[in-house]
């Protein structure tokens, strides 16, 4: 499939975004005629959804230009795992606490996470493969220690912490975007600047040394800015995983590889993904509602092979 | 691993690096770029100090064809070259009129430009080569480092490359690519660069290097070298082998 040409593209994802976030208000088990419920409620669910999902989209192109894998994301670095046992261990400690306290401890814990997995790359000699393995070390240690957290707490708490890994934007107070715009913000800013940057890094790191590029220093801001993003998504809502690894693929189809189109498209792509999965999540068994990151994994598994299968047929690589 | 080694190059001179292999002809150009191990000594370039250079000021001046990159990117060829412009504007801004009518004559020079919708990924080992010495062309450098250039080229587009480097040096830049295609490349090279162990074995034109007992000792092989008849020369296997 040819790339869209920029007009068509802008138009065609900001005229799917409007009408995302408009089906994410109308849809719902609650009637309101006045409307004032429906804007209270649903309006910071649908700003939290556009958050989240442009975030962890946007992590994951950034971490696929900085390891030229498009199988990287939040999740095979190890990142969400760590933003996830840091959040567990606070519900386990005290569940009673602000939003953004989760927020907080959930890019810490990415942080930690994603700075554990570079150096431990570093350290056993670099190289792409290292870090993947070295992120899926940590991934399964992390998910290890959160099932031994699990063990340990009290069924009450035990049922917030399952519920919570679930990922889930019902489940979040109404100032939740608020809080989390400051994370998204600064990520998104750190990697705007560097979009050229995530360009020259894909090619090869040395290759963009000769050319310029602080190799070290933009990778650690990169990853920086992806895990503060991303982890601080898993901390508001627990992890939704696929929205990295989807996104920026089916992005990749209508905009290209270059990174100064696919950030931006990825990043409203993630938003449009997850104001769809949020309709479906409330519809489908309505009036319940499902945790969106099942939806994510249910839907966003199959979705993905298709893709693959289709650029297997289309000999892409 | 290079020690003990001291040559300056003219501006427009196309030089050659022999050596076999592991004998520090990559490390050399990691050297002049400083992106290698750590090293003493100093490197001037255009007669500056390349340390006192800034990352981007130094881009702007010397470009580099090494021979590992991704090959699964799936930019295009013409996003590939314009991302030698990466030095002369900031990181986020799009590509200028000027940074597009130099990607379209680097793809021209290297006869790439009929790729240039194509995704890099998708071009064979030697196209892949010449879309990234249009890359390293598009920075506009005064000094252009090649690593292997003509590796993975039929040869015809070896003998395109060989040519096409001929007449940059000719308009001015300075070449030093090492290589192991000496019967394709002698007749255009200004000077050869041999290497063995690391260290400078000889510095001279052509025919001062390439003499059957210093390549037949630095690269242990018996060797003969015959005038090609038309400026170049003609190194083949003696009859007998090793040295």
């Amino acid at each position: 499939m040819k790339p869209l040409s920029r007009p068509g593209l802008w138009l065609l994802l900001t005229a799917l975004l409007l009408a995302g976030a408009a089906l994410s208000l109308a849809v719902g088990p609650v009637r309101d005629p006045s409307g004032w419920l429906i804007l209270r409620l649903r309006l910071p669910r649908v700003a939290l959804a556009m958050l989240a999902g442009s975030s962890l989209a946007v992590s994951g192109c950034v971490l696929q230009s900085l390891l030229r894998n498009e199988l990287a994301t939040p999740y095979t670095l190890g990142i969400s795992a760590g933003a996830g046992l840091a959040a567990g261990t606070l519900i386990l400690l005290q569940s009673a606490l602000p939003g953004i306290v989760f927020m907080i401890a959930g890019s810490a814990g990415a942080l930690v996470a994603a700075a554990a997995v570079w150096g431990l790359a570093r350290a056993g000699g670099g190289g792409d493969v290292r870090i993947l393995l070295a992120g899926s070390t940590v991934n399964l240690v992390g998910a290890s220690l959160l099932m031994l957290i699990e063990f340990y707490s009290p069924s009450s708490r035990l049922v917030e912490i399952v519920r919570w890994m679930m990922g889930d934007l019902s489940a979040v107070d109404a100032t939740a975007p608020l809080f989390l715009v400051p994370f998204v913000l600064a990520g998104m800013i750190v990697v705007a600047l560097r979009t050229g940057t995530l360009n020259q890094l894909s090619m090869g790191d040395e290759l963009a040394a000769t050319r310029g590029v602080r190799v070290s220093l933009e990778s650690n801001l990169l990853l920086a800015a992806a895990s503060l993003m991303a982890g601080g998504v898993v901390g508001a809502v627990g992890p939704v995983g696929f929205v990295g690894l989807i996104v920026p693929h089916a992005m990749r189809r209508l905009a290209g590889s270059d990174y100064r189109i696919l950030v931006p498209a990825s990043a409203m792509g993630g938003m449009i993904l997850l104001l769809l999965a949020d309709v479906i999540s409330r519809v489908v068994a309505s009036p319940a509602e499902i945790p969106i990151g099942v939806v994510m994994s249910l839907a966003g598994g199959p979705f993905f092979l298709a893709l693959l299968l289709r650029d297997a047929r289309g000999g892409r690589p | 691993m290079i020690s003990d080694m001291s040559f300056s190059l003219r501006e427009g001179e196309l030089c050659g690096l022999l050596g076999p292999n592991g004998s520090g002809k990559s490390t050399l150009l990691r050297t002049i770029l400083d992106i290698g191990p750590s090293w003493s000594g100093s490197v001037r370039i255009c007669g500056l100090d390349s340390a006192a250079l800034g990352r981007l000021e130094r881009a702007r001046k010397v470009s580099f064809l090494p021979q590992e990159y991704n090959i699964a990117s799936r930019l295009t060829v013409r996003e590939t070259v314009l991302l030698g412009r990466h030095p002369h504007r900031p990181p986020w801004q799009g590509d200028s009129e000027e940074d597009l009518e130099i990607a379209a004559e680097c793809m021209a020079m290297t006869g790439v430009e009929s790729l240039s919708g194509r995704s890099f990924a998708e071009l064979s080992g030697g196209e892949r080569r010449l879309v990234m010495l249009a890359s390293a062309l598009a920075q506009q450098p005064k000094l252009l480092l090649l690593d292997e250039p003509g590796s993975s080229l039929d040869f015809r587009h070896a003998v395109d490359l060989w040519v096409l480097l001929d007449r940059l040096a000719a308009a001015g830049l300075t070449i030093l690519a090492s290589t192991h295609e000496l019967n394709t490349a002698a007749r255009f090279l200004d000077s050869v660069l041999l290497l063995e162990g690391g260290v400078c074995r000889a510095f001279g034109t052509p025919a001062e290097v390439c003499t059957p007992e210093l390549l037949g000792s630095v690269f242990g092989v018996a060797l003969e070298v015959r005038p090609d008849g038309g400026g170049g020369i003609l190194v083949i296997p003696a009859v007998g082998g090793s040295s």
